[in-house]
């Protein structure tokens, strides 16, 4: 992940935006239970000059769950947390955005999505807010099981939704590097 | 001389090129400031424009606005209609919409929409739908999924111009850095590309298009136009010094030509059989249009969207060139692919017809020829037959030229036409068939063999207008007057009398002036006549074509059979194809551009590619038979049904309710190359007893009655109704639910329920009556057991003993109460019920018989006020009676009975209890007996309450 972070950094002196406040909440609406948790270790950088971008966050911070054992069997059972310890999107930004211009912008960013170590290609959009040093992003996605290889259980399968509901919200402040 | 080759010259100088006939179709007022840059063929060949300001369905009258709620997504930069028949719409916002339902919806995905113009849309090979954007590469959807090929992913360029399904399923994308191919495998982005590397003479690839062997040809911006060997991997350039700038479009006519559009230098045209490029003019005029778009549609018309006509289109079978000369009396087109052409002042050249430049050049001028017919012969050499000055024969390579006449064996100087085969050749004159020999050079021959037919031999007449050979070698000759004849194994036959129904000679039609004669592809011979339509002749009978048939000019100058067998039938109003076997017949005039061309008789010739020319009062018209299959009828659509004006989803449903029986039925014949002669004819099957011909897109019916209908529609161009496609519509207008038969069957269930529910309370009642009755009987003989009790009597009589002892009087009263108490017991055992009042005087008496025998140690309290109250009878007897039954009654403990109410239904009757050490034997028959007599005759029921102190029993009252 540091590589990541490092590469997208690049060389030399440049400015990049780092995340300050950032969350990371998943929904997982199945017919038998509401599922929901949060993390606010969300990690993320933006290279305004390449367009790139890189968010991690750690499995294990998540909280929030029903109950400690439900939060367990997430870690254990489901995410694997020990073997695949985090989730990362990294890749370029679509549209050419100035981020030196203030505004609101939707931008959609073209990348791999890493969880439970399966890597797959999206296109995830987000809603960017850019202001003075500080960019305010927003994001909604959906995650399915079946495209990270996370198998549920029969017998919990009306527990859990095939089909994950992730929301983002972060700022990322202007740092020089 | 010398000043006619000089206008000749400075004519054709300034003489448009050959060219189709363009008719331009503007928008309307209300879209004027729309600007079309696209058009695009659904699957029911409806065409869609796409313009600055939005999508149009058009049908060649009418543009049909498909506006999009959002005001930023109107400039519609791409259109396309996948497998399943949904339209795609791309704009320049990067919006995409597809048409659902009749309306635009915004396609929202959650990955979101380009933000950058749409400039196409394709299918791979495994169905997935492909977006190209100028400006984000590539989208594809693959299991509700969006993802992106972009330069990251190694395309090779962002801005993408053009997308195509290539042979292998492949999509091939046209960028600023070359061709990328890419597709989808097992989660894996494949690309390849082809560059300059490889050969492409420019790297910017602004059109592709894909042609019936599965090779591309490819516009460039800079280099032209060239051509891809998919499967050799080899370019070919048909172009190397190509000067017209940017190629924004490309389209094809199969085997004969490529339309190359350009940004700034109009529409150039590439002919595949000559590899000549001409310039395409669309208003005969030499334009420097950019072209936005071309389309080749399903009746052999071209579609051209310029900045400089809009959206203009021309029927490609017909182009039309005018000549410097006028009159024309023959053409030949010879191996070499010259065309020559006479008329009344001679004989002129066009040495390159396909330069379609026409410059004509006059030939033998010194002879000053009339000339009416020509030919070619094996050698090369030219026949030129003339009006009265018999034949001339030129070799145009050399100098000789030889001149026949009727010196020479022929049999007239007036030559209207020749044909050979086999080293014969046939000439047809006003003196009848001349026969010549022909099997070596006519222009080194000494002399030429000939031999003369006439109406001696049977010829019909010795005026021949025309001579041709079938198939089979023979010779047929249209005659002034008399029909047909044929020559056959040196015998002429002829046929003057058409026999049109083979089992009656009632139908026999004199064939008169046979002016023109061709055979169809199966071998059978046609025939126009001067006045008669034109016949068909299979070797046994005759078969007629006329006014009725759809023939709409009897004045036929020519017949001649195209390369797909199709019989051409040439007018002085125009061309009407003919197809031998439906004997389905396409009008072209004037939206072809050939209105009025007043042909001269049998000025046709075929050249070498099978391309008919036909000489014309003042120019020639060419007609190319196009490979393509055509639609010979117009598309029928059936575009909405309205329910009272409301649109039904007629797709998908087919039944209506019994008040939605105003339907409106809205439709249209999509027929391009003239949309104005579109007829319809409809019929409501159940409704309307034959078809209903209309000019009208838009049928209503209203007040249908229930029952089960079709709808069938149908288009004709040339009003023959012979083979049209009918397009069907079957629906159901229901009955109301009242008059269905589940309704009514659900309704007799619920009677018949009913009546067995009445059978059942019925039956229930008569068995409560029984039980009644049976119940009466019992009180009754309950009663009658305590009259005749043996204690009661014998007490009864021992009183009467003591009383009569003592008191005489008192004996008698006693002796009356106790008859009275009988007689009442009597009278009263047959009724239901008796007034409260009665049973109480008979209780009275009861009583008074048992005071008599207890004295004072019985006392019978009667506490009543309500009177107009009825009671079983014998209620309070029987009560009284078991009282005193199964009580001790002594001095020392006196019986108390109480009557009196207990509330306002109930009469209780109530005594002390002291019973008796030894019951008296009881079949407690009287008190049971009453209360199932009371639960059958009353809803409340007889309460019995018994505790040390008192026995008491409450019975209803009954009013």
């Amino acid at each position: 992940m540091l590589f990541v972070l490092c590469s997208v950094s690049g060389y030399g002196q440049k400015e990049v935006y780092l995340s300050r406040e950032a969350q990371v909440s998943f929904v997982s609406d199945a017919p038998l239970e509401l599922i929901r948790a949060s993390s606010s270790g969300l990690q993320g950088v933006i290279d305004p000059e390449e367009g790139t971008f890189a968010f991690r966050v750690s499995i294990r911070s998540f909280d929030g769950f029903n109950s400690p054992l439900q939060r367990e069997h997430f870690n254990e059972n489901y995410m694997e947390s020990d073997v695949y310890s985090e989730a990362v999107f990294s890749g370029r930004i679509i549209e050419e955005i100035d981020f030196e211009k203030e505004g609101e912008y939707t931008l959609r960013a073209k990348g791999k999505l890493s969880i439970h170590g399966v890597s797959n290609e999206r296109i995830i959009k987000s809603e960017v807010v850019v202001e003075k040093n500080e960019i305010l992003l927003t994001a909604f996605f959906t995650v399915l099981l079946e495209e990270h290889d996370i198998d549920i259980p029969r017998i919990v399968y009306q527990k859990i939704a095939e089909e994950i509901e992730v929301k983002v919200e972060a700022v990322l402040k202007k740092v020089e590097r | 001389m010398g000043i006619f080759t000089l206008i000749l010259f400075f004519l054709s100088g300034v003489l448009p090129a050959q060219n189709p006939y363009f008719q331009t179709h503007p928008l309307a007022e209300a879209y004027r400031n729309a600007r079309l840059e696209l058009i695009f063929e659904d699957r029911n060949s409806l065409l869609w424009l796409g313009s600055s300001e939005g999508l149009f369905a058009y049908n060649g009258l009418d543009h049909i606005p498909y506006l999009t709620e959002e005001n930023g997504d109107s400039h519609v930069r791409s259109i396309y209609q996948d497998a399943e028949g949904v339209l795609w719409v791309g704009y320049h916002s990067g919006a995409v919409y597809s048409l659902e339902n009749g309306k635009l919806q915004k396609w929202e995905p959650e990955e979101g929409t380009p933000a950058v113009p749409i400039t196409g849309f394709c299918e791979d090979g495994q169905g997935r739908l492909w977006i190209a954007t100028y400006g984000e590469g590539l989208y594809f959807l693959d299991k509700g999924r969006i993802y992106n090929i972009n330069r990251d992913d190694g395309l090779l360029g962002d801005e993408i111009y053009v997308i195509k399904k290539g042979p292998d399923g492949n999509i091939w994308a046209g960028t600023d850095g070359g061709i990328s191919i890419c597709s989808y495998k097992d989660n894996e982005k494949l690309l390849e590309e082809l560059t300059r590397e490889d050969g492409l003479p420019d790297e910017i690839v602004r059109t592709l298009l894909l042609d019936e062997k599965g090779n591309f040809w490819v516009g460039t911006y800079g280099a032209g136009v060239c051509y891809f060997d998919t499967r050799k991997q080899l370019f070919s350039y048909p172009f190397p010094d190509w000067e017209y700038g940017v190629v924004s479009e490309l389209e094809l006519f199969r085997e004969l030509e490529l339309w190359i559009g350009t940004e700034g230098d109009g529409v150039r045209v590439y002919s595949l059989r000559d590899s000549s490029l001409k310039p395409m003019s669309l208003d005969n005029s030499l334009e420097n249009a950019k072209i936005y778009d071309l389309h080749r549609d399903v009746e052999g018309n071209i579609w051209v969207i310029s900045n400089t006509h809009g959206l203009c289109h021309s029927n490609r079978q017909f182009s039309f060139l005018e000549t410097p000369f006028s009159n024309i009396q023959a053409v030949l087109s010879d191996e070499a692919g010259r065309f020559w052409a006479g008329n009344g002042e001679g004989l002129f050249l066009w040495s390159d017809p396909s330069s379609g430049i026409p410059e004509f050049q006059a030939q033998l001028k010194e002879y000053e020829l009339n000339v009416i017919s020509l030919y070619e012969d094996k050698f090369g050499n030219i026949w030129v037959g003339t009006f009265g000055e018999g034949i001339y024969i030129f070799h145009p390579d050399k100098e000789d030229i030889r001149h026949l006449n009727e010196n020479d064996g022929i049999a007239n100087g007036s030559v209207l036409s020749m044909a050979g085969v086999n080293g014969k050749l046939w000439l047809a004159t006003l003196g009848g068939v001349t026969e010549l020999e022909i099997e070596a050079d006519p222009l080194l021959m000494k002399s030429i063999l000939t031999h003369n037919f006439d109406q001696e031999d049977g010829l019909g007449t010795n005026f021949i207008y025309k001579v041709f050979i079938d198939s089979r070698e023979r010779p047929w000759f249209a005659t002034d007057g008399k029909g047909i004849s044929v020559l056959e194994n040196n015998q002429i036959q002829n046929y003057q009398y058409a026999s049109l129904n083979k089992d009656s000679f009632d139908h026999v039609h004199s064939l008169n002036r046979v002016y023109s004669i061709t055979e169809d592809r199966n071998g059978n011979i046609w025939f126009s006549t001067a006045k008669d339509g034109i016949f068909k002749f299979d070797g046994n009978g005759f078969q007629q074509l006329t006014v009725k048939e759809g023939i709409r000019d009897l004045a036929i100058t020519s017949l001649v059979t195209d390369p797909k067998g199709n019989i051409l039938i040439v007018h002085p109003n125009g061309v009407d194809i003919l197809d031998p076997e439906t004997c389905h017949l396409i009008y072209y005039d004037e939206e072809v551009g050939i209105r009025n061309i007043d042909p001269n008789l049998n000025v046709v010739c075929k050249d070498g590619k099978g391309d008919i020319w036909m000489g014309c009062r003042n120019g020639i018209v060419q007609y190319i038979t196009l490979k393509e299959k055509l639609e010979i009828h117009p598309r029928t659509i059936l575009n909405a049904v309205s329910v009272f004006l409301e649109p039904f989803d007629f797709r998908n449903r087919n039944r209506f309710s019994y008040d939605q029986n105003n339907l409106v039925f809205d439709y249209m014949g999509l027929w391009y190359t003239d949309p104005e002669t579109v007829k319809y004819r409809y019929q409501l099957d159940g409704y309307d007893l034959d078809w209903i011909t209309t000019r009208d897109r838009r049928v209503t019916y209203s007040n249908l009655p229930a029952g089960s209908y079709i709808f069938k529609i149908s288009a004709t161009e040339n009003d023959a109704w012979l083979d049209e496609p009918v397009i069907y519509y079957a629906f159901t207008v229901q009955m109301p639910v009242w008059k269905q038969g589940w309704f009514l069957f659900l309704i007799g269930i619920f009677l018949a329920a009913v009546f067995l529910y009445y059978q059942k309370e019925r039956d229930k009642r008569l068995q409560r009556v029984s039980l009644l009755e049976k119940e009466k009987a019992e009180s009754q003989l309950a009663a009658l057991k305590a009259q005749i009790n043996p204690h009661f009597l014998f007490n009864s009589f021992n009183t009467l003993a003591a009383i009569i002892e003592e008191n005489r009087s008192g004996a008698v009263e006693y002796v009356e109460k106790l008859s009275d108490f009988y007689r009442s017991m009597l009278q009263f055992r047959d009724k239901e019920l008796i007034p409260l009042e009665e049973e109480l005087e008979m209780v009275k008496n009861y009583s008074y018989l048992l005071q008599k025998r207890f004295g004072n140690n019985f006392s019978l309290q009667i506490e009543l006020k309500e009177k107009q109250v009825f009671i079983v009878p014998l209620t309070l007897q029987i009560l009284l009676e078991n009282a005193v039954k199964h009580n001790v009654i002594s001095k020392s403990k006196p019986l108390n009975v109480l009557v009196c109410m207990d509330g306002p239904d109930y009469i209780m009757v109530k005594n002390n209890l002291q019973k008796k050490i030894k019951p008296e034997d009881s079949t407690h028959f009287g008190l049971q007996s009453l209360v199932k007599r009371y639960e059958l005759i009353s809803k409340k029921r007889i309460r019995i309450e018994e505790n040390g102190e008192y026995f008491r029993v409450s019975i209803p009252l009954l009013k």
